[in-house]
């Protein structure tokens, strides 16, 4: 065999791992800057930043609880979550017993990032709830199926009567994209592991006692 | 077995570098999921996990290019085995201190319920890897690597 030339490997070496380091380093940055919360972008009339960005039902209640319930529409445990204690959730709400912020988040992949900005458009025509149960009544039994579309998300919408232009102009155009992305960052630094994550008063109630026992969560939340 | 070990070499850096490559290819855009995954070990502060959270996956596509194309083989092998090491270690703390969670290794991660854990599965392939970085480590000179020699 030729002796390879003095250096030569050396070189390809250099050239080698410049590229690599190279595409590394634009992979973290394009990472970082992807999941960056953005200050500029529009929220939802519904949103309260200084509620970490979630969906605010009830924000002007004192002495009342406070609920923060951070899911994913796409979660199937998140589904039997709202199985159990949605109807009680709207309770909550539409009598005044709490104040209930709801914190969409988008980690299971593209369809959760389209369904979550759905639900900030369906809030922006005051139809959250609605549309928030009509999704995990007809959510897929697997992830990112095609199922929730944008178009899928439309038609979601029409069945929870959203029919409107600027309902599916905001799903189409994800108007809420950056909020969307607010949500997540916010979850992230909130050490969010796990949906559904349930908050009472600031604090996560027991997740292997409280989260799947309706009478016990009622108490969680209520005492 | 002279003849037949850069062979070897070659299935095993193709195979290592895949094997990484992949696993962070899974993670690398989604950077949500990826950050929860490392906060779920409840090892580190948040936002270190987070930022690792980014970081792990692209050293990962890193590692897995230069593996696959035969560069720096002994260093890469070296820094191959002590993540895989590292990883391990992460897992076993997890298992000892009770958490549940899923190791993310594939993508995926963060809680899962109890007795959905597998533990032993995770900590036995990611020994397996270790065992082909050191493979590499001790014969990095292997067929096709643009690099001749593998030191």
């Amino acid at each position: 065999m030729a002796a390879p030339k003095p250096g030569g490997d050396k070189v390809t070496r250099n050239i080698v791992i410049g590229m690599v380091v190279f595409v590394v380093g634009v992979g973290v940055a394009f990472s970082m800057v992807s999941s960056k919360s953005s200050s500029t972008g529009v929220i939802p009339a519904a949103v309260s930043k200084s509620e970490g960005y979630g969906i605010v039902f009830n924000g002007d209640l004192k002495d009342k609880p406070v609920v923060d319930l951070w899911e994913d529409f796409q979660c199937p445990v998140c589904g039997q979550f709202e199985a159990l204690n949605g109807a009680y959730m709207q309770q909550l709400i539409t009598e005044k017993r709490a104040k209930v912020v709801f914190h969409i988040l988008s980690f299971i992949g593209p369809e959760s990032i389209l369904a979550a900005n759905a639900g900030a458009c369906a809030a922006d025509e005051n139809q959250f709830l609605k549309f928030h149960s009509y999704l995990y009544a007809t959510q897929s039994k697997t992830e990112n199926s095609g199922l929730w579309s944008t178009q899928g998300l439309i038609t979601a919408g029409a069945a929870t009567s959203l029919t409107s232009d600027t309902f599916n102009r905001c799903v189409t155009g994800t108007k809420y994209a950056a909020w969307v992305n607010n949500v997540a960052a916010d979850g992230a630094a909130k050490n969010i592991n796990s949906t559904p994550t349930v908050f009472v008063n600031g604090k996560e109630i027991d997740r292997n006692t409280q989260y799947f026992d309706a009478a016990a969560f009622k108490k969680a939340v209520e005492g | 077995m002279k003849r037949f070990a850069p062979w070897l070499g070659l299935a095993v850096r193709l195979f290592l570098g895949g094997v990484l490559g992949y696993a962070g290819y899974l993670k690398a855009f989604n950077p949500s999921k990826a950050k929860m995954a490392v906060r779920a070990y409840e090892a580190l502060p948040v936002p270190m996990a987070n930022l690792l959270g980014i970081l792990l996956p692209w050293c990962e596509i890193g590692l897995g290019i230069v593996l696959i194309l035969g560069v720096a083989v002994r260093y890469a092998s070296f820094i191959s085995a002590a993540l895989m090491l590292l990883f391990v270690i992460a897992i076993a703390q997890a298992a000892l201190r009770g958490l549940s969670i899923d190791c993310g290794c594939f993508g995926g991660g963060g809680q899962v319920a109890p007795g959905k854990t597998k533990y032993l599965l995770e900590i036995a392939r990611d020994t397996g890897l270790i065992a082909l970085s050191l493979y590499l480590f001790r014969y990095p000179t292997t067929r096709f690597a643009l690099e001749k020699e593998g030191f």
